[in-house]
């Protein structure tokens, strides 16, 4: 499957900025969006900001796609056929009471699922706008892009979703603009960034993923979700303290699938400053989409760690 | 100093009670502070309004189109409320006006009608030099006490909160559009262009403010979106950010030392 791949070689070299990107960066004042104390932090460190740069990417935002149960059909036996990529996560959970023998409400089976075309969409989503910003960056000659901030929302009314990304291009003071090259992006900025460079380490990309699974819950998670008495006919009988198996292994899993998903881009490299959302959309009875994303930057250890000179305490009067 | 043109007559009564030695301003103790030890002291809190009338702009349905009429409209009633701020910290001899602040609001009794209000402290330098801009009038910074006194420290002097702002109306999808990549998650090239292009133009905008008082860059950059009251269709783009000049002469910043806190 598509994974939110970061190549940190791509060159964005797409040529679809708008024309106003184009007169903007040619301007001849350098513009930034980081604030004054990461400002001041990105001097001291010998970086000099170019231009505040950015992509989008606007997607359509379809329940369907490729694997999807609306393309496939619903069935308990896991993803199966050609068109289902291999190795995608997936359960089945059998009703312990007959199924439909007893009421509607008894659904024979259950089951948890990843959407991989819904992983895929945001993959390109986000790898477009990031390409973008790059382009952006690489026009403007920088070395590399800091305190990148990446959002992503749904546009009312308009069943889109707008994949936005912000950065500061800077320049690395007394180097020659680098030809050809990548610019290495970071999550960081300030401070944070002035420590992970004085730790022996250089950021060398932002690493994004989302891992999405779907819950469609069988009886036992839907009468555990509702509080109601576990009775397989809907009386009597008890309420038990007891876990909601089938939501948890599937938070697990969405969690899980982030980690994996970034993992895999990151080749020999360590992740810092991870961050990971998970987001529920509750459809119904216990029927949920959980989406999961997790960002850090990339980094490469370019040197040993200097020991920092002891630290001299402080009491803050306020 | 100039004679303000159109300040309310209940403003000049009150800024002429600063002008013999009382001051007010919104800054925190701690900003108070730090603006001192910059070298700067508050004069008085400065205000700038405007009730504008916004109107109506014809749209077209399945166009992607910057409304012209309407940036105008947003452009101009915040520049007036900037303006009338300005006199204020002009009246009170200020340098510049730091902690500025625009907002706009709606009443219910003027449906198409929005107060602009710009607001700040006027500041002025304790050892007489001037720190007015290229144009000779107060700088006007959105910085706060802490981040003016860490720009002045890295050599760098606001000049003018510059803004930039573009309305524009989003295109709705035609029924053929729609059909035609129903059941797909794809990328929709014209909202990507649309939005892009009007993100771009705010920026510009704010960028050529910057170059017209000869800055060298801008801090603190922000992009605002709202659409106002217009549908979720159109909606305004804002970029705002600081100004500011480097300084003469070379400035060396202090490597940060590390500290603990010995604080709960």
């Amino acid at each position: 499957m598509d994974d939110a791949s970061i190549d940190p070689d791509a060159t964005g070299d797409d040529g679809d900025l708008p024309e106003a990107a184009g007169r903007r960066l040619g301007s001849g004042s350098f513009s930034s969006g980081l604030t004054v104390p990461d400002f001041a932090a990105c001097l001291q460190m010998g970086l000099a900001p170019v231009a505040l740069v950015q992509g989008f990417c606007v997607m359509q935002w379809g329940w369907y796609g490729q694997g999807s149960p609306y393309s496939r059909g619903m069935t308990p036996y896991a993803f199966s056929g050609p068109s289902v990529p291999r190795g995608v996560y997936s359960e089945s959970y059998q009703c312990p009471h007959g199924g439909y023998s007893y009421s509607n409400e008894h659904r024979v089976w259950g089951q948890n699922y990843q959407q991989p075309w819904v992983e895929s969409a945001w993959a390109e989503g986000f790898t477009s706008s990031y390409t973008r910003m790059v382009e952006e960056a690489t026009e403007v000659g920088a070395h590399g892009i800091i305190g990148v901030v990446d959002t992503t929302r749904h546009l009312a009314d308009m069943n889109v979703t707008e994949f936005h990304m912000l950065g500061t291009a800077v320049v690395v003071r007394g180097v020659a603009a680098p030809s050809g090259a990548t610019p290495w992006t970071t999550y960081l900025a300030g401070q944070r960034l002035a420590k992970l460079v004085e730790a022996g380490y250089m950021p060398v990309s932002v690493v994004a993923s989302l891992a999405s699974v779907r819950v469609w819950a069988y009886c036992v998670t839907e009468m555990l979700m509702e509080g109601r008495p576990l009775s397989a006919y809907g009386a009597g009988g008890y309420l038990p303290v007891a876990e909601v198996e089938q939501l948890s292994r599937a938070h697990i899993a969405a969690r899980s699938l982030a980690r994996e998903h970034v993992r895999s881009q990151l080749g020999h490299d360590t992740l810092q400053g991870a961050a990971i959302v998970a987001n529920t959309q509750s459809l119904a009875q216990g029927d949920e989409v959980i989406e999961c994303a997790l960002r850090g930057t990339r980094v490469r250890r370019f040197k040993d760690f200097d020991p920092l000179p002891a630290p001299r305490p402080t009491v803050r009067l306020s | 100093m100039t004679q303000p043109q159109d300040l309310p007559k209940e403003a000049g009564h009150r800024l002429e009670e600063l002008e013999h030695g009382l001051f007010t301003s919104d800054l925190s103790v701690n900003e108070f502070l730090l603006i001192k030890e910059a070298g700067f002291h508050p004069l008085g809190f400065v205000m700038g309004s405007s009730i504008y009338h916004t109107g109506i702009q014809a749209r077209r349905w399945s166009k992607s189109q910057e409304l012209t009429k309407l940036t105008e409209a947003m452009y101009n009633a915040r520049e007036l409320a900037m303006t009338r701020m300005e006199e204020e910290a002009d009246q009170l001899g200020a340098d510049g006006v730091v902690g500025v602040r625009l907002d706009v609001n709606y009443y219910e009794w003027g449906r198409d009608a929005a107060e602009f209000i710009a607001v700040g402290t006027a500041v002025k330098a304790e050892d007489g030099t001037s720190h007015r801009n290229a144009q000779g009038k107060p700088f006007t910074s959105d910085l706060s006490g802490q981040d003016f006194w860490t720009i002045m420290q890295t050599g760098y002097v606001p000049q003018g909160l510059v803004m930039g702002t573009c309305v524009f109306h989003i295109a709705h999808r035609g029924i053929g559009q729609t059909l035609g990549t129903v059941g797909q998650n794809v990328e929709l090239p014209n909202f990507t262009q649309a939005l892009y292009e009007a993100r771009e133009l705010a920026m510009t905008r704010m960028q050529d403010e910057a170059n017209t008082l000869g800055a060298t860059g801008i801090v603190g950059v922000r992009l605002e979106e709202k659409s106002h009251q217009w549908g979720s269709h159109t909606i305004e783009f804002l970029s705002l950010g600081t100004a500011v000049t480097k300084s003469s002469g070379e400035v060396t910043l202090p490597k940060p030392i590390t500290i603990i806190s010995l604080d709960n």
